[in-house]
């Protein structure tokens, strides 16, 4: 009965987004108000249904009710409690319903805080959320819902939540990365609305930036919690591999930057309109395929989900609506739109707009990556595949002139500059930058690579470049105090995210051409040397979890005789679906990670073991962090809410 | 009048792609994958890639678990994935190459260097690294056409019995590893 009342409070949500989605748009076309004014309380109520909903499913989970197919396939009575919960986006279904949950709670939250805007613009931009819920929940109802019945046989044990995803990173990454996802389709929303009303002004741009700016936050902290998992569950000392799943998070990821960056322009300078509008469907866009890629069973991955043609065709068909109408629709519009600003080739507003194509060559890059194996095998020419090395070098390659950029862009004014002080400042930068990179990569290492050098250079000079003109605009002021309290919040998120960028930067270079590792085979008692770092070999001793039995190889590390830590690389064998999982031992440092994972057992008492020692790869997430958060400090800012009040109500 | 026509773009781009969507939607990627699985090693009998007096065959292979790599000095991702493998045959799994040559089609009245071939994957092997036990010269590409092969790199996890368990397209690294082997290789080690 209580998975029924679960799926029955979909079908009431779905009513409810049908009537979001009709309502307020027809009366913005009619100009009918009371229409209008009945879109934020419908995104209320269809909230509150869906997250009631979800609550239901994460009951029965947790009462290990197995006659509900989801529960018996993705959870187990001895998965631990908070598992049981991660159980409820672990698998296909269950992860759809999170989508739909997050979606509501967007449409909810742009519902009451939207209260500014004028009527037409925020019934539009409601009534396109509702619609995209619709999508959503029809097919939820239709073809993956997590209430389906195993009746009248049923498993008197769940077949237990993949171990994989056994693991805290898993807990927090799905709704993060679909808070992103889902939010950019708040900025989709606000594009198609600003096209339906033809007003493509800077005030659209202004109100939906900060909408942006937290889902770019969310997706960027998803990501970065995504790598870090990878990293240290799936034990093999990797961070990021171009799977056609990661692929699908990062390609909006590097749209979005670009939209962030190209809604700055538009809002203080009127310019890149339409520009702007395309970025802010197509980062929802590749989304919604980075959605069907995954779900569809289109590409071969190691970990796509459902691969199920029905459901692929039911995302394909829904994508073509969704993305089809909205870029028929910009194609209507796009010739009446005209930038009424003015500015030369040296100014910030070309810097934003080299940007942007770097930004959206590296997300052509990705998506050709991804599709192309299978666009080539559809034109008849035979199975290729596109590794790894065809990611790295293409992305190497357009990493140098963007962080050039990176660095140069803050220091230039809107409309125009004079070149020749700005190349002496520039030059002393880049000698400055050059000798802190020297400094630092011989003092430390006795081989330095020319490409290590330029990579680790370009960090540097992000950072340096960045510091000289927090620098400068804090100097101009009277005061240092007074310079501080001048800079707004959004200055500090260009800080934070380009800090971050370099963190990001530096650490790739470095772990890329400094990691080492070794495969030994050791009795207890014997040891290893890796860098300065000795590795005793305790023995091997047996583990109980709640849900996996196996081993745990105990290492007692020593740098200069000392003893740093004691080290347990797991391999467990989960009881239910019998899989050997490698838990890999770190020990974590701002500077390097000591990495361990437990090979197999050899012959009289030796193990095989894998020591990795990882110089700086804690930057990246370091750096992940600083950029998400740069998307969330905007939020704070004052500058957002003041402004919009002021222009509120002029069209109702 | 320009400017309308370059608002259509991304729309006609847009299309372009979901024609080749819904086409790999139908398409089916795993059939590949699923060509051969479960069967036993088709009969062959090949060359050794380095002394052209051994022969290879089905048989010659049985009572041990190993893997069948095809790969050749032409294709980028097989010289990618050379050292992981090579990190593989250290832990001890054997790797048995199926040596894939592209350029050389006796239809067309090709002459064939074999020492200029050997001189190449010597070569490459000292430098990548060289995770082969030996390698089987496939130059008439019969037995990967018998095994479904479509492209290079592909490897194929064999039991004892010479049963195929697993065919993977693309390159072997410590994920694909992890993810996709290690378990049931480690069930048919121990």
């Amino acid at each position: 009965m209580v998975p029924e009342i679960g799926y029955f409070a979909l079908v009431l949500a779905m009513a409810l987004s049908l009537l979001l989605c009709i309502f307020p748009l027809w009366g913005a076309y009619t100009g009918n108000l009371r229409l209008m004014k009945a879109a934020p309380s419908l995104a209320v109520g269809q909230c509150i249904l869906v997250v009631f909903s979800f609550l239901v499913l994460i009951y029965i989970t947790l009462m290990d009710d197995f006659t509900v197919e989801y529960v018996a396939h993705h959870s187990s009575s001895t998965l631990p409690w908070y598992y049981k919960i991660t159980s409820t986006w672990g698998g296909h279904e269950g992860a759809i319903l999170l989508w739909l949950v997050m979606q509501s709670m967007w449409t909810m939250l742009v519902a009451v805080m939207s209260k500014s805007l004028p009527w037409v613009l925020r019934a539009r931009v409601l009534g396109v959320l509702g619609f995209l819920g619709v999508g959503f929940m029809l097919y939820t109802l239709w073809m993956s819902s997590p209430f389906e019945r195993l009746l009248p046989y049923f498993p008197v044990e769940g077949r237990d939540l993949n171990p994989l995803l056994q693991d805290p990173g898993m807990i927090i990454h799905p709704p993060l990365l679909y808070m992103g996802y889902v939010g950019l389709s708040v900025s989709f929303s606000f594009a198609i609305a600003a096209l339906l009303t033809g007003k493509l002004d800077n005030t659209w741009a202004k109100w939906s930036r900060p909408w942006t700016m937290a889902a770019w936050g969310f997706l960027t902290l998803g990501i970065t919690i995504g790598s870090w998992w990878a990293y240290s569950e799936l034990g093999w000392g990797g961070w990021w591999f171009w799977d056609p799943v990661e692929n699908a998070s990062l390609m909006p990821w590097l749209v979005a930057t670009a939209l962030l960056h190209s809604l700055a322009v538009t809002e203080k300078r009127g310019v890149f309109k339409s520009w702007t509008v395309l970025l802010a469907i197509t980062a929802f866009s590749l989304c919604l395929l980075g959605t069907f890629i995954v779900r569809s069973g289109i590409i071969v991955s190691v970990h796509a989900f459902a691969t199920d043609p029905d459901r692929g065709l039911y995302i394909l068909s829904f994508l073509a609506v969704v993305v089809g109408g909205s870029l028929a629709l910009y194609a209507m519009r796009v010739a009446q739109v005209y930038s009424e600003g003015r500015y030369q080739f040296i100014s910030r507003e070309v810097a934003l707009w080299i940007n942007n194509i770097f930004l959206v060559v590296a997300t052509l890059i990705v998506l050709l990556g991804t599709l192309l194996p299978m666009i080539h095998k559809e034109l008849g020419l035979g199975s290729i595949s596109i590794g790894v090395p065809f990611f790295n070098q293409m992305f190497a390659i357009l990493i140098v002139p963007f962080a050039i950029l990176l660095g140069l862009a803050p220091m230039l004014r809107w409309k125009q500059n004079k070149m020749p002080p700005l190349v002496k400042k520039w030059a002393v930068l880049i000698a400055v930058s050059l000798v802190l990179t020297a400094t630092w990569l011989y003092s430390s290492y006795e081989v330095v690579a020319p490409l290590t050098f330029v990579a680790t250079a370009l960090a540097v000079w992000i950072s340096v470049a960045t510091a000289a003109d927090l620098f400068n605009k804090v100097t101009v002021h009277p005061s240092v105090a007074i310079g501080f309290k001048k800079l707004g919040l959004s200055y500090w998120a260009m800080v934070l995210g380009h800090v971050g960028i370099a963190f990001v930067i530096a650490s790739v270079t470095l772990t890329s051409a400094y990691s080492v590792e070794r495969s030994v085979s050791m009795k207890p008692g014997e040891t290893a040397k890796l860098n300065e770092y000795e590795y005793r070999f305790d023995g091997v001793k047996e583990i109980r979890g709640p849900n996996y039995g196996g081993h745990a190889g105990v290492v007692t590390v020593f740098k200069n005789g000392n003893k740093v830590v004691e080290l347990y690389a797991e391999k467990r064998r989960y009881d239910i679906g019998m899989q050997f999982m490698t838990e890999a031992a770190i020990d974590d440092g701002f500077f390097r990670d000591l990495y361990l994972a437990l090979g197999e057992p050899l012959s009289a008492g030796a193990w095989s073991l894998r020591i990795y020692h990882k110089p700086y790869v804690r930057w990246m997430w370091l750096g992940g962090l600083l950029i998400s958060f740069a998307g969330f400090i905007v939020l704070a800012d004052k500058r957002y809410r003041s402004r919009v009040k002021k222009s509120s109500q002029v069209e109702a | 009048m320009n400017r309308k026509l370059l608002g259509l773009v991304p729309f006609l781009i847009f299309i372009f792609l979901c024609v080749f969507l819904y086409q790999g939607l139908f398409g089916n990627p795993r059939e590949l994958q699923t060509g051969r699985l479960g069967h036993t090693m088709p009969e062959f009998s090949l060359p050794d890639l380095m002394d052209s007096d051994k022969i290879w065959t089905a048989d010659s292979l049985k009572g041990e678990v190993y893997l069948m790599n095809v790969w050749g000095t032409w294709c980028p991702t097989c010289i990618a994935e050379l050292g992981y493998l090579t990190e593989l045959r250290e832990r001890g799994v054997k790797i048995i190459g199926l040596y894939y040559e592209q350029a050389y089609d006796p239809d067309f009245g090709d002459q064939f260097d074999i020492n200029a071939l050997r001189q190449d994957v010597n070569n490459m092997l000292s430098r990548a690294g060289n995770p082969y036990q030996f390698n089987i010269l496939d130059l008439e590409r019969t037995l990967a056409l018998d095994l479904g092969v479509s492209g290079a790199p592909e490897t194929f996890l064999v039991d004892k019995q010479g049963k195929i368990l697993l065919h993977h397209t693309g390159d072997i690294n410590e994920r694909v590893w992890r993810t996709k082997f290690a378990a049931i290789y480690q069930e048919l080690t121990q």
